[in-house]
């Protein structure tokens, strides 16, 4: 057995047996791993606060024969969000960003961008403002994972909605111009259709400075949070939390 | 065709249902339950009837209790106008064992934990609330636990505290007592350098 070491990102932890924690890291080198920390909720010797959802990390664990559960052997913190202030606020979207990569990713499929992505996103949740961050991933999560539609285009005629209103339904893929829109869809403003598309060309960091408050893209986001639990089959837990505000 | 007779099927999966037990280990103390005497079988039998029969929540603090209000809160010799905020009953234990902390306690039950779908809104807060309106209250030191939940619902209620003339305080978090700097992560290490205080 080889002792393999790999940057993380810690998703969740859940108690394992008396003093053990399961732990789901997202790392660089193999994608979503399940591993065991040995004696990690009785001794906080070996992993300290290593373990905490979403803190950035240097794994080293080791595959075990015929076991579908890594050995996780040591963390290493090279970022940690107890660095900086948790507020309620900034507690509901990490919530949301290990949420996402918990329901979005294979199991031991390396995908960089997606790190590259959420490195950035953790990154930017440092900050006071944190609805950039989110729309930021969901936008790019949606597309990295194929489940973008074409923002520019109706679904059902092909008519260019550059300009013209856009809709979309909770049970339907993509959008669609007002003659083709059904009972109970919502709009997509044009202002959203376009900063989604500046988004998709530019990295995080360019859009910080900016304020960015809730009302910003919230259909945006809405339309985004619908595609993804409509391909996952599943409501995200924190999706709701993020709705409900109350920050 | 069950390899034990029913009675005793039912009793191993009614132990396989509490944390931590296996089917072995249930297998195992259902036959030590079975070979104890008659008088030893059924004080457990009572003793589980009576927490559940007997306890409830302690309607100032929430401890977990068999009087109401709980001794804490009806204690003479203890300081009631200084309040520990802590996650769960079990923090209790910890606390007391110091020997050094003389005030009362508010259990919240819980922590915001976004994961789980849990807000303020599912934590006991109001009659902590409730107990500073009614200027009962000095000062109250936040001790949940030093973990991203726990830090989260610390910063909420040190919000919702704020009032003119209480004081609201987060218990010290760093080092441990008789561990080495050497081993220490980053990030307690960063807390503890944050924390230190004057000699």
């Amino acid at each position: 057995m080889v002792l393999k070491e790999s940057e993380a990102i810690v998703l969740r932890t859940y108690p394992l047996r008396e003093a053990d924690l399961l732990v789901t890291l997202f790392t660089r080198a193999e994608g979503k791993v399940d591993g065991v920390a040995r004696s990690a909720k009785k001794s906080r010797r070996r992993f300290g606060g290593a373990l905490e959802p979403l803190t950035y990390v240097r794994a080293h664990y080791e595959d075990r024969e015929r076991r579908e559960l890594a050995r996780l052997d040591s963390c290493e913190v090279l970022e940690s969000p107890l660095a900086s202030e948790v507020t309620y606020a900034r507690a509901v979207a990490l919530a949301h960003v290990a949420e996402l990569l918990d329901e979005l990713l294979p199991d031991r499929e390396p995908n960089d961008a997606v790190f590259r992505l959420a490195l950035a996103v953790l990154s930017g949740l440092r900050g006071p403002d944190l609805w950039l961050p989110i729309t930021y991933l969901e936008l790019w999560m949606t597309r990295l994972m194929g489940y973008l539609p074409e923002l520019s285009e109706c679904m059902t005629c092909g008519r260019t909605l550059n300009g013209s209103r856009a809709f979309y339904h909770a049970l339907a893929d993509g959008l669609v111009c007002i003659d083709d829109k059904r009972l109970a869809s919502s709009e997509i403003s044009a202002e959203s259709r376009v900063l989604a598309a500046r988004m998709l060309r530019a990295p995080l960091e360019s859009f910080a400075g900016a304020p960015w408050p809730e009302a910003q893209a919230a259909d945006l986001r809405k339309f985004l949070i619908q595609t993804l639990q409509r391909h996952i089959e599943k409501k995200l837990v924190t999706a709701g939390m993020l709705e409900k505000g109350g920050f | 065709m069950s390899r034990f007779a029913e009675p005793m099927v039912r009793l191993i999966d009614e132990l396989k249902k509490l944390p931590g037990i296996g089917g072995k280990t249930a297998q195992r103390l259902a036959f030590h339950i079975l070979r104890t005497n008659d008088d030893d079988a059924e004080a457990l039998a009572a003793a589980v009837r009576d927490v559940k029969a007997n306890l409830r929540l302690c309607s100032i603090c929430n401890n977990i209790t068999d009087i109401d209000p709980c001794v804490y809160c009806i204690s003479a010799t203890r300081n009631q106008r200084l309040v520990c905020v802590v996650e769960e009953p079990t923090n209790i234990a910890a606390i007391e064992k110091t020997q050094h902390f003389n005030g009362v306690y508010h259990v919240l039950h819980g922590s915001i934990s976004p994961l789980h779908g849990i807000g303020p809104e599912q934590l006991r807060i109001s009659n902590l609330l409730r107990r500073v309106d009614d200027g009962q209250v000095d000062e109250v030191i936040l001790a949940t636990n030093p973990t991203v939940e726990g830090e989260a619902t610390a910063t909420y209620l040190s919000g919702q505290l704020r009032r003119a003339g209480l004081r609201v305080t987060r218990i010290a978090m760093g080092i441990p007592v008789g561990s080495d700097i050497e081993y220490a992560d980053e990030i307690t290490m960063l807390k503890s350098i944050e924390g230190r205080r004057e000699l």
